[in-house]
Order: C-alpha cells, then sequence, then structure tokens
C-alpha cells in the first residue's frame, strides 16, 4: 500500500492541499501565515519519507496554484529540496510544477534549482 | 537604493495608506486588503509585483521595526510609476543593517537573492533576509530608502 497517499494532509485556512497516489501533491491558494512551518515542515516531511518508503522515482509538487507565498513558505521548499539532496540511500527526483503566469515561481524555483539542480526538475505550466 | 534626490523618490498621488500596529492578524490581513487594491486596480503582473513587495515591506516593518510605533503602508503612484512604501521607527543598528543590505542588493540583486536562499538552508545570523532579496530580484521592484532621524521608509516600485 502506498504510504505516500495516506499522508494526512493538515488543515490550513489558505491553502488547499491534495495527494494522489501515487506521488503527486497539488497545493493551490496562499501561504501568508507569519511561520507557515507549523503547519506545512510536518507535512512535507512526511511526505519526504513517505516517498523514501515508497521507494518513488519521482514526487511532483504542483504549485502551480499557489498564488502568492511569503519567504518562510519558500524555506519550506528549500528544506524539502535540500532533505532529497542530503539523502545517502534512495534519493528521488522533487519535480516542481509551476505556472509561467504566476510571478514569484519563475525566480524563486529557478534560483532553487541552481541550489539542488541534482535532484530537482521543473515543469511549466500556463 | 536609491536616497531622495537622487531620482529615484516615487512621488505621486496616495492611492491607499494605512496604519498597522503589531499585532496578532495584522501583517496577513493589511496584505490581503492590499492585494485586493492591486488586483482591482492594476494589471495582472503590476498586482502581483506589488503584492510581494507589500508583504515583504511590511514583515521587515514588523519584524524588525521598534514596537512602539505605528507602521504606515501605502500605496503611491505617478504618471508612470507605482510603488508600496512602508514607514516606522527603528533602532540604529537595524537601520545600518538595512542600507547595508540594500546596497548589496543594489549592486547585485540575484546573487543577494541566491546567498539569502543558501542562508536559509544553514540558518545564518544574523537570520536570513529573504524579503527584500525577493522584492528586488524576484519581483523585479525598485527599492529607494529615506531615512529621518529614526523613522525608516522603503518604497519598492515599477513601471505602471
Amino acid at each position: 500500500m502506498s504510504q505516500f497517499s495516506t499522508v494526512q494532509v493538515p488543515k490550513t485556512e489558505t491553502i488547499a492541499i491534495q495527494v494522489t497516489a501515487p506521488n503527486q501533491v497539488k497545493l493551490a491558494g496562499t501561504i501568508t501565515q507569519k511561520d507557515p512551518a507549523n503547519d506545512l515542515a510536518g507535512f512535507f516531511k512526511a511526505l519526504h519519507t513517505a516517498a523514501l518508503a515508497d521507494k518513488l522515482a519521482e514526487v511532483r509538487a504542483d504549485v502551480s496554484g499557489l498564488t502568492f507565498v511569503n519567504s518562510s513558505a519558500i524555506r519550506l521548499f528549500v528544506d524539502w529540496a535540500t532533505w532529497v539532496k542530503n539523502e545517502r540511500g534512495h534519493r528521488y527526483t522533487l519535480r516542481f510544477v509551476t505556472s509561467r503566469n504566476v510571478t514569484w515561481q519563475k525566480t524563486s524555483f529557478m534560483a532553487l534549482m541552481s541550489l539542488a539542480k541534482e535532484v530537482l526538475a521543473l515543469e511549466h505550466v500556463t | 537604493m536609491s536616497r531622495p534626490g537622487e531620482g529615484g523618490v516615487l512621488n505621486g498621488r496616495t492611492l491607499l495608506r494605512a496604519v498597522c500596529t503589531a499585532g496578532s492578524g495584522a501583517l496577513e490581513y493589511t496584505h490581503a486588503y492590499i492585494s485586493a487594491y492591486t488586483a482591482d486596480h492594476f494589471r495582472g503582473a503590476v498586482a502581483q509585483r506589488l503584492s510581494v513587495g507589500a508583504y515583504e515591506l511590511l514583515s521587515n516593518a514588523l519584524n524588525f521595526g521598534s514596537v512602539s510605533s505605528d507602521i504606515v503602508i501605502e500605496l503611491i503612484e505617478s504618471d508612470n510609476m507605482v510603488g508600496v512604501r512602508v514607514s516606522n521607527d527603528a533602532i540604529a543598528a537595524r537601520i545600518s543593517m538595512l542600507t547595508e543590505h540594500l546596497l548589496k542588493l543594489k549592486t547585485n540583486a540575484e546573487q543577494t537573492f541566491l546567498e539569502e536562499l543558501r542562508r536559509s538552508v544553514t540558518g545564518g545570523i544574523p537570520r536570513p533576509m529573504l524579503g527584500l532579496a525577493r522584492v528586488s530580484h524576484e519581483v523585479g521592484l525598485t527599492l529607494d530608502l529615506h531615512v529621518q532621524e529614526r523613522r525608516v521608509s522603503v518604497t519598492a516600485q515599477c513601471r505602471r
């Protein structure tokens, strides 16, 4: 049974989150709370742990519907990429699906790529 | 960063002015209001850029400013430009840190953005200042600093 798809989704006011087997998580809305780590850090870590347990080759994180995030939220994506990068055993590719129409996504994920290009992939949708 | 008198100051009509005091939800609610306003009054890309600028400038003021004074956020437009300006009181050490950071951004916004992103991973001291780097590099707003005694005003502006 897929552990990835059974990861508990946090309840947040401004973000809609959907986890789909075998390897997709979709986030939409805005992340403006001062410390989004309270809601999301544990969730991302659980997805990471489940992806390793499921021996997934790739995780698709669709953030194209996230119209605004604060810098604390960007740090959470950086953290996730770092966990994958630092993994010594099985590693998966973390593919961020981003939107060309959302300004913040263009630069942030390109910069993130430069920090962890060996484990990241970017896919653009309109 | 440019100082008043160097040609970078945004002078124009104030479209919106809000006074914000530190407290639960101050950042989120003020930002939501300003984002709704900009989405209503400006084309999509400009509205998105101003939204990031408003959030990060306000967040900086709330995190680094003196809690005893009001924080004022304004949306200002001239014939060609539009910007968001946040004013707050701060101690001299904070003003100095801000000035230095803005100079780094002016010199190389992309490099500074990457450095701050890296510092986010390692956890740096002082803590990472990704917010202004986002404003400058990610959404390409020009930052302008004005200091008068303890009162600091930072304006982030772009073409309309």
